[in-house]
C-alpha cells in the first residue's frame, strides 16, 4: 500500500528569544530533531511520549500550522512544504486537525452550526441551506441532537464539545485527521465514548489518523502502529503488538512499566523500572543518545558519544538503541516486563 | 480505640445563586493508621470537596456542612474552635495538592515554604527550621538539597515541585496525608517516581494516606481500600482487591469496562458509560446513576439507594447490589466480551 503521508528527517527548531544574551548565542529549542515516518492510507499511527518530546510540534508541522525548519513532508506524493496559498488550502481540506482542549478550540461566540459550517464556507461548499442540512446530519453522526445546531459551546460538557470539534474536522470529508490529544481532557467514561466514535468514523469515512497522545493505554487501543518519541526524536517505531509486547528501547520499556495497571494483583507482581531524574532541557540535549542520562543500561563512553540510529529489530519494528537486539521470533510478553539485555547488539 | 479518621454521613452543600450544589452528599469512611484509602470518581463527583472538608478548607459561605461529622482520633473536627483546627491542619493532617505549579508561592524560596509549618507548629527557630527543611528536601530525593532550598519554585521542574510539596506536607510528621490528584499533572515516568516516594514514606512513617485520583491504575498501585464516588455520593466502598475483582456497583462496572488497558494481550471494544454525568444542582430522582445505568430498573428512579454492606467490609449503594441475578447479568456481559476477543 502506498504511504499517504511521508515525513523525512523533519526538524523544527525554535529560537530562544528570552534575554539578549541567549538570542545572540543563537540557541534554539530543538523541539523536533529529525523525525522520519510514514502513514499508510486507512491506518492509525500513534505518536506517544512525555510532555516536551515534540509530538504536538510534529503534528503541527505536518499541517503547516508551524513551518518546519528542515526536512520533507510529502502527502500523496506532493511536497507539502512547497505548497502555496491555493494549494495549501486544498491540502488542508484533506488534512484536518482535532485539538486537545474542547474548551479552548471552539469559539464561544459562535453557535455549533456556525462552527461546523465554517470549513464549508471557507472552501465554498454548498448553499446556506445545504450547509445547514449537512451540519444537522453531522451532529447526528457524532451522536448529538441535530436540534442543538443553534446552541453555544458553553451550554455543553467537555465530551459533547469534543464531538463538535470532531464534526468540524470531518465536515469536508478529509483523507487524514491529525488528532492532538483528543481525549486527554476528558473523564474515562466520556473518553471511551470519544475513542469509540473516532473508530466508527474511521470505518465509515475511510479516515487515516495521526493520533498524538501521552496515554499509552489509549494509544495502544486505537493505533495500528506506534512511534515513541523522546526529546525530539523517534526512539522506537513499530506495530502496536510489537511495541507493547516486546519493546526494544529501554525508554519504551520504562515508559510501559511506569504506567500503573488497573489490576491490584498484577500491579503488585510487576517489575518496575523507575527512571531517575527529569527530561533534559531540549535547548541543550545530551550528546550521543539523548536518553543516556536517564537510561538504566547506558554504557559509557559509547552512549554519550555516539548517537544510535533507528535500526530494524524485526520487519517494520525499529529502535534507536545501541543495545537493542533484533528479535528472532516475536515473543508474546506482557508490556513492561521484558528484562534488559545489556549485551551490545 | 477510635479510628484515626472517621467521616460519618458527611453532607457539604454549596448555596449558590443557581441553587444548592450537593457536592458531597452523604459520604462515610474510616481510615486506620498506615493505610491508604483511594478515592476515585470523575470530575465533579465530589472527591476533592470531601478532602477539602476534612481539611476545613472550604469557605463558608458559600459552602456549609449540612449534616454529618468528621472525627479525628475520636474528636469532632467540625465542632472544634478555629484555633484548634489550625493546630491540626498542616500538622496532624497535611495535604498535597494537584498542581505543583500553582500551589507553591512563587515569591518565597522553597526552603522557606517548607520551614513555615515547622516554625508555626513546632516552634522552631529560623535556623533550626531551615536545617530541617534541607533535610526534608534531601529525604524526598532532591539532589544538592542545601543549594536547592534556596531556589524559587520557578527554578524547579514539575516533578521536583511535587517533591517539594510532599516535603512540605511531611514537615510535621502528619498522621494523615491527603493527596489530591498528586500525579495528574506529571508525566508517567515522573508519576512513577512520586508514587514510589509516597509508598516509601508511608512504610517509614506509618502515616495514613487518602489518595484522590481519577486514575484507576494509580489506585490499584497504592490503595488498601477504595471508595468510588459518583455525583457527590460514595457508591462503592471496600478493600481494593474486592472492588477490582468483585465490583458490586454498576458505575464501577462501567468505569472498569470503559478503560483502555495496555497490559492485556488483545484489544476489545471499549464499553463506555452512555450519557453525561448529571448536574449537581439538579440531580435525577432516585439513584443518581440510573439514567446512565445499563442495568437500571423502574424502581431505581423512585428510591435513593443507601450505602449498605453486602459482603464483609464491602459496601455498595445500589438497590440490586448483592442480588445474584443482577451480578450474573454483568458477568454474562463481560463473558460475551471475552468470547469475542475482548479484554476484561
Amino acid at each position: 500500500m502506498a504511504a499517504l503521508l511521508e515525513v523525512e528527517d523533519l526538524k523544527k527548531h525554535f529560537p530562544v528569544n528570552q534575554g539578549v544574551l541567549l538570542s545572540r548565542l543563537g540557541k534554539t529549542v530543538k523541539a523536533v530533531d529529525g523525525v522520519t515516518f510514514s502513514v499508510d492510507e486507512g491506518e492509525t499511527l500513534g505518536l506517544v511520549g512525555e510532555s516536551g518530546c515534540g509530538k504536538s510540534t510534529t503534528g503541527r508541522c505536518i499541517n503547516r500550522l508551524l513551518e518546519a525548519t528542515e526536512g520533507k513532508v510529502h502527502f500523496e506524493g506532493q511536497d507539502v512544504r512547497k505548497l502555496h496559498r491555493k494549494e495549501l488550502k486544498a491540502y488542508r481540506r484533506d488534512v484536518q486537525f482535532i485539538f486537545q482542549d474542547p474548551y479552548a478550540s471552539l469559539n464561544p461566540r459562535m453557535t455549533f452550526g456556525e462552527i461546523m459550517s465554517e470549513p464549508l464556507v471557507i472552501h465554498g461548499v454548498g448553499t446556506r441551506r445545504e450547509r445547514q442540512d449537512r451540519c444537522k446530519e453531522m451532529l447526528e453522526i457524532v451522536g448529538l441532537n441535530p436540534e442543538h445546531i443553534n446552541r453555544y459551546p458553553h451550554e455543553f460538557s467537555g465530551g459533547q464539545r469534543q464531538r463538535v470539534g470532531i464534526a468540524r474536522a470531518i465536515m469536508l470529508r478529509p483523507k487524514m485527521i491529525i488528532c492532538d490529544e483528543p481525549v486527554s481532557a476528558l473523564d474515562v467514561s466520556i473518553q471511551a465514548q470519544i475513542i469509540n466514535l473516532l473508530e466508527e468514523l474511521q470505518e465509515e469515512f475511510g479516515l487515516t489518523y495521526l493520533f498524538i497522545a501521552h496515554d499509552l493505554a489509549v494509544i495502544r487501543h486505537i493505533c495500528d502502529r506506534v512511534a515513541v518519541m523522546y526529546l525530539g526524536k523517534i526512539v522506537e517505531l513499530g506495530g502496536w503488538k510489537e511495541v507493547y509486547n516486546s519493546p526494544s528501547h529501554p525508554y519504551t520499556q520504562s515508559l510501559l512499566s511506569a504506567v500503573p495497571v488497573p489490576d491490584p494483583e498484577k500491579q503488585r507482581r510487576r517489575a518496575r523500572i523507575i527512571l531517575k531524574g527529569d527530561v533534559p532541557n531540549p535547548v541543550d540535549p545530551p550528546t550521543g543518545c539523548r536518553f543516556h542520562t536517564r537510561c538504566p543500561i547506558a554504557q559509557f563512553p559509547l552512549c554519550a558519544e555516539e548517537e544510535p540510529p533507528l535500526r530494524e529489530m524485526a520487519i517494520g519494528h525499529q529502535a534507536a538503541c545501541h543495545f537493542a537486539k533484533p528479535f528472532p521470533i516475536p515473543e508474546s510478553k506482557m508490556g513492561g516486563e521484558v528484562p534488559f539485555d545489556s549485551q551490545p547488539g | 480505640m477510635a479510628p484515626l479518621l472517621e467521616v460519618d454521613d458527611l453532607h457539604m452543600h454549596f448555596f449558590t445563586r443557581d441553587g444548592v450544589v450537593k457536592a458531597c452528599d452523604g459520604v462515610s469512611f474510616t481510615l486506620e493508621a498506615g493505610r491508604t484509602l483511594g478515592v476515585v470518581g470523575e470530575s465533579g463527583s465530589g472527591k476533592s470537596v470531601t478532602a477539602m472538608t476534612v481539611m476545613r478548607l472550604i469557605p463558608e459561605p458559600p459552602g456549609k456542612v449540612v449534616s454529618g461529622d468528621i472525627r479525628f482520633k475520636g474528636e469532632s473536627i467540625l465542632s472544634m474552635s478555629e484555633k484548634d483546627q489550625r493546630k491540626l491542619r498542616g500538622n496532624r493532617i497535611a495535604m498535597i495538592f494537584q498542581d505543583p505549579m500553582t500551589s507553591l508561592n512563587p515569591v518565597f524560596r522553597i526552603g522557606q515554604q517548607i520551614a513555615e509549618p515547622l516554625r508555626l507548629h513546632k516552634d522552631m527557630s529560623r535556623t533550626e527550621a531551615w536545617a530541617a527543611a534541607v533535610e526534608l528536601l534531601d529525604r524526598v530525593g532532591i539532589p544538592q538539597a542545601e543549594e536547592r532550598a534556596r531556589n524559587y519554585p520557578h527554578e524547579f521542574s514539575g516533578g521536583m515541585r511535587q517533591r517539594a510539596m510532599i516535603a512540605m506536607a511531611l514537615a510535621c510528621g502528619p498522621d494523615i496525608l491527603i493527596a489530591d490528584e498528586p500525579t495528574t499533572a506529571l508525566d508517567v515516568t515522573i508519576q512513577a517516581q512520586i508514587l514510589e516516594l509516597m509508598q516509601e514514606i508511608q512504610q517509614r512513617t506509618e502515616s495514613a494516606i487518602i489518595m484522590i485520583t481519577h486514575d484507576l491504575g494509580v489506585v490499584a498501585d497504592m490503595a488498601d481500600h477504595i471508595m468510588v464516588m459518583y455525583a457527590g455520593k460514595a457508591v462503592e466502598y471496600g478493600p481494593a482487591d474486592e472492588v477490582f475483582y468483585n465490583p458490586l456497583h454498576p458505575y464501577t462496572w462501567g468505569l472498569l469496562e470503559s478503560l483502555p488497558r495496555h497490559d492485556v494481550d488483545d484489544k476489545g471494544a471499549l464499553c463506555p458509560i452512555k450519557g453525561q454525568p448529571p448536574s449537581l444542582i439538579n440531580l435525577p430522582p432516585g439513584c443518581a446513576f440510573s439514567p446512565r445505568c445499563a442495568y437500571a430498573k423502574p424502581e431505581c428512579d423512585k428510591k435513593v439507594p443507601p450505602l449498605v454492606e453486602i459482603d464483609n467490609g464491602h459496601l455498595s449503594a445500589c438497590l440490586f447490589a448483592g442480588d445474584i441475578d443482577f451480578i450474573c447479568q454483568y458477568e454474562n456481559r463481560v463473558k460475551r466480551g471475552e468470547d469475542s476477543g475482548g479484554d476484561v
